[in-house]
């Protein structure tokens, strides 16, 4: 072994045994503050990054208001909806699932395939692809039976808003439907794929109704695969609603209206509660929660009758003779008119050289103004409006609450047109003449309202002046926002000549009556055209559909402190009593029904 | 004599060794599990790693028994049979993920690069013990020219990281030994003006690797994001860390090479900075009696022998800690101990038994 040693005279290097000390000391300083940097110094802020690297959020559904009638009949409800859904995973051959979805669905397989394509980069393998949503209970219990050959389709449950009277309360409700961009943009509580009110009180009444998603917080890995569930906050179900709508009414009114276009509007002229508002034709809003097919929406927007257009809200009309209640609230509240006084129809009148004609060609002789609201005189509104002149037509029209929206709980609502001679030089840059007193008198000319203020100016004139603002809620409280410019005479004054206007053998409105109830109406036929005299010479089924007039009747009713605005205007309905008149009627009637069979 | 040489068997480095070997094994249990939705996966490295590590106690006495002078004339046999067994990996090694470096002993895949740092190890300390005094250009060039060989063997594998390796022990054992001042001085600037040569010759997903290093943002997902997970880990475990089992970073994935590269971070993200003192202390400590070792050696051999395991390990733990810790890029060199590795924990042991073994040794021939 003695031969394997080495000269002992040699000492290891001086020098490298302190460059081995060195280099360990190094190492314990080095580390030492690179630990204590990112452990103890930025450790929070690492801390921050592992919890949002594993942390991810999701929200829960909150479960939209519901909607209920004044009877407490569900109008608006939340169902589930099926939807089909594939984890890529779980999938063998995408080709063959896909193929045998299309047939099991009837879907085209080009355009499943594209659904597949287009969604592959924002799904993750192990979560759901949706290929179709609504599934029928049919395809569904297909789907589901087949869960053991095709274990990578999934049925997803989610939640879908369904009217039960979807064509009835459409223009009421509106509807809900998949949120777009500039919606997500604007609300914050809105993320990609939920629902929100496009329309009527759903959108309207958006933030009360929808409620508050919950949070649930889950643990992910790297893939972003689901492990525990950390945190849960639960959601909050949105409020339901009670409307002051009678669901009754509301499909009496849409019978009435059957075939017909129009507005109809029933006001508790108390309380400003509406009862039925209907806009005819509907459309079932049940086709937009799911979202509409290009073909569906094209049908409804291209049909000449125009279902989507909500005439509650966006449409204004000529008000005819109706207006003559107006005008007479206006003499009176001037002082300008006496009702006792007589004034002699000719049946025409000469202002320059126009003739300004009554509709009764010979003339209604001498008459006062019950007799001129009854038989609805127009020589003699001619002559009031002459009288009176735009200027204290148009402030008593402002006043009285025409020509600006009447605040109803519905989107978009516009507020007709009274026109006054500053309106006159801005829209048309040409003075106010004076033969357009007249028109304006018998509510022709540029004079526009709408059913609601109309029910608002009646209910006015029976409630004891008060200006109500229509409210769609049961549990409103009745929203005084002005009042006629009348004394209680002169309202009785009106009232009793509209009660006339029904009660007498003479009176345009007799198809109102209804036994035991204080009924009173105004007709009205608004020309859509000036009618030409070949027009005229026409029957009135032989005028082209466009060119005939409105017809609207406007009334009320009233028994043992009850009373109720009730205005139906329809729609080239040529004639008020007859176009409008068994409507109103029919309205009375469930309003009043005789004793014995009473429905409330 | 027999007795006196059991007697001085250097035990704190036992210790230390058998308490880091452990440590590990503790943290690969946590290391190799992963999160699903039922639980705690674990993969059973730890089980694996214990194997080795019993089967590294064996060789370890026999490295630690055998006297290591007999090394001396086993020096120049070795280095050529690792040569040869280098050349022969070309020809019948075995291919995993596009590097040639395995040969199939049936019952193991072996490295022969792992041969080559212990080889080359001893031949450096068999030439550099002949003489004494700070080396010149000469000898200098003598030993490395000689020592390269297996190293570009090993770079053509291509495993840069092991090739580096052994150039780098041999360096480390070249300074023990001292320069001259000026190969020092033509060292200093020889070195940067080489760098850029170096660039050329690396592979393009190496250079990935350090452009990513110097910019981890330009890239989070892709080249960045080993550095920056792990940095994640390591700093969320602040001061007291998240307990054992409790890592989030290594059970959900995000840490990459959990049990391998980047089991520290595993354990600095559960142990916190307090543990992590505690383990760099027992590295500290560990490379301290190497050295301590290397200056008490009886002769110049086991000098320069336990100088190469110093720098061995050195170079490990340099390397390895600054990667998790996001001061180096990222190279596949693992950490002594706490990753897991069948050949590196054997050599580990092996190389432990050699230091214990030149200890052992110290008192033999004392000076009168």
């Amino acid at each position: 072994m003695s031969g394997l040693l080495s000269p002992q005279d040699k000492e290891p290097p001086r020098h490298g045994q302190l460059l081995l000390q060195l280099l360990v000391l190094l190492l314990f300083c080095l580390f030492t503050l690179r630990f204590w940097y990112l452990q103890v110094h930025e450790g929070q802020d690492f801390a921050r990054k592992a919890r949002a690297n594993q942390l991810r959020q999701e929200h829960v559904y909150a479960p939209r208001g519901l909607v209920r009638a004044r009877g407490g009949q569900l109008l608006a409800t939340n169902e589930p909806a099926y939807a089909l859904g594939i984890v890529r995973e779980d999938c063998r051959d995408v080709e063959a699932t896909l193929d045998e979805v299309s047939r099991w669905l009837g879907l085209d397989r080009e355009k499943v395939g594209e659904v597949y394509r287009k969604g592959r980069g924002k799904v993750k393998p192990f979560e759901p692809l949706i290929i179709s949503h609504d599934l029928g209970f049919e395809e569904v219990a297909l789907v589901e039976a087949n869960k053991l050959r095709w274990p990578e389709l999934e049925i997803l449950v989610r939640s879908r808003r369904n009217y039960t009277h979807g064509d009835l309360f459409c223009h009421v409700l509106g509807y809900v439907a998949e949120a777009n961009e500039a919606e997500l943009e604007r609300d914050q509580g809105l993320s990609l794929g939920d629902h929100v009110g496009k329309l009527g009180l759903e959108k309207v009444m958006e933030t009360r109704l929808r409620g508050i998603k919950g949070v649930r917080e889950f643990e992910v890995d790297v893939t972003g695969r689901r492990m525990a569930e950390v945190n849960t906050l639960p959601p909050r179900a949105g409020e339901d609603v009670t409307l002051s709508i009678d669901l009754g009414l509301q499909q009496l009114v849409h019978k009435g209206m059957a075939g017909k276009e129009g507005v109809v509007v029933v006001m508790d002229a108390d309380t400003g509660q509406v009862l039925a508002l209907v806009s005819e034709p509907t459309f079932d809003a049940n086709h937009f929660t799911g979202g509409i097919s290009t073909k569906e929406w094209r049908e409804l927007s291209d049909d000449p009758r125009h279902p989507l257009l909500n005439r509650v809200t966006q449409s204004a009309y000529p008000p005819g003779s109706v207006f003559k209640i107006v005008m007479a609230g206006c003499g009176l509240h001037e002082n300008m008119l006496n009702p006792a006084e007589t004034v002699f129809c000719p049946g025409h009148l000469t202002l320059g050289s126009h003739t300004f004609r009554c509709w009764r060609r010979g003339g209604h002789g001498h008459v006062n103004l019950r007799r001129a609201l009854v038989e609805s005189c127009d020589v003699y509104f001619y002559r009031l409006g002459m009288k009176l002149g735009v200027d204290r037509i148009s402030e008593f029209s402002f006043a009285s609450g025409f020509g600006k929206p009447t605040g109803i709980d519905l989107p978009h609502e516009k507020g007709g047109n009274i026109p006054t001679r500053e309106w006159k030089e801005k829209t048309y840059g040409e003075r106010w003449q004076k033969g357009e007193d007249l028109n304006f008198s018998i509510g022709q000319g540029y004079t526009l309202v709408t059913p609601l203020q109309v029910a608002r100016y009646i209910s006015a004139l029976i409630n004891g002046g008060q200006l109500l603002k229509p409210q769609l809620l049961a549990d409103a409280e009745p929203e005084v926002q002005g009042e006629v410019p009348l004394t209680g005479d002169q309202r009785d004054l009106i009232k009793k000549a509209m009660v006339h206007t029904v009660v007498d053998p003479s009176g345009t409105c007799w198809r109102a009556r209804t036994p035991g109830v204080t009924v009173g109406a105004k007709t009205g036929t608004a020309q859509v055209t000036r009618l030409t005299d070949e027009l005229k010479a026409l029957k009135d089924h032989e005028i082209p559909y466009a060119l005939r007039d409105h017809a609207w009747m406007a009334g009320f009713g009233e028994r043992d402190g009850r009373r109720y605005a009730v205005v139906v205007m329809v729609e080239h309905g040529l004639h008020g009593s007859s176009g409008a008149g068994p409507v109103v009627k029919a309205c009375l009637d469930y309003l009043f029904p005789r004793a014995g069979r009473g429905h409330r | 004599m027999e007795r006196k040489m059991l007697l001085s068997i250097n035990w704190p480095l036992v210790g230390i060794t058998a308490v880091l070997f452990f440590l590990g094994v503790l943290n690969l249990y946590s290391a190799s599990g992963f999160r699903m939705e039922e639980g705690l996966n674990v993969d059973p490295y730890f089980q694996k790693q214990l194997i080795w590590g019993l089967m590294g106690l064996p060789c370890m006495a026999i490295f630690m028994l055998v006297d290591y002078r007999h090394l001396k004339t086993a020096a120049w046999p070795l280095f050529w049979v690792t040569v040869v067994l280098l050349i022969s990996v070309f020809f019948v090694g075995k291919t995993i993920y596009g590097a040639r470096r395995w040969l199939d002993l049936g019952f193991m895949h072996f490295q022969p690069s792992e041969l080559a740092k212990i080889s080359v190890l001893i031949l450096g300390a068999r030439l550099l013990s002949r003489d004494t005094g700070k080396l010149d250009f000469l000898p200098l060039g003598a030993v490395v020219g000689v020592c390269s060989i297996p190293a570009l063997l090993v770079v053509k594998q291509p495993d840069l990281g092991s090739g580096l390796s052994v150039l780098l022990i041999l360096g480390g054992m070249v300074l023990y030994r001292g320069l001259t001042s000026r190969v020092l001085r033509t060292a200093v600037v020889a070195f940067p003006a080489m760098l850029p040569l170096g660039w050329f010759t690396l592979h393009d997903y190496q250079k990935r690797r350090i452009v990513s290093f110097l910019n981890p943002e330009s890239d989070p997902k892709g080249a960045g994001y080993h550095k920056l997970q792990s940095e994640i880990a390591v700093g969320s475990g602040e001061i007291w860390g998240k307990g054992f089992l409790g890592g989030t970073q290594s059970h959900y994935r995000f840490l990459p090479e959990k049990h391998t590269d980047f089991a520290l971070a595993v354990f600095a993200e559960e142990w916190g900075f307090v543990g992590c003192m505690v383990l760099l202390s027992l590295f500290c400590a560990f490379l301290f009696q190497i050295a301590q070792v290397a200056r008490d050696a009886k002769d110049l051999f086991g000098s320069y022998l336990a100088a190469g395991v110093f720098f061995y390990f050195f170079w490990q733990i340099l390397i390895n800690m600054g990667m998790v810790l996001g001061i180096m890029p990222v190279v596949g060199i693992p950490l002594p101990f706490l990753s897991y590795g069948g050949s590196a924990t054997l050599v580990n042991f092996c190389l432990v038994g050699l230091v214990l073994n030149v200890s052992m040794r110290r008192f033999l021939f004392k000076k009168v």
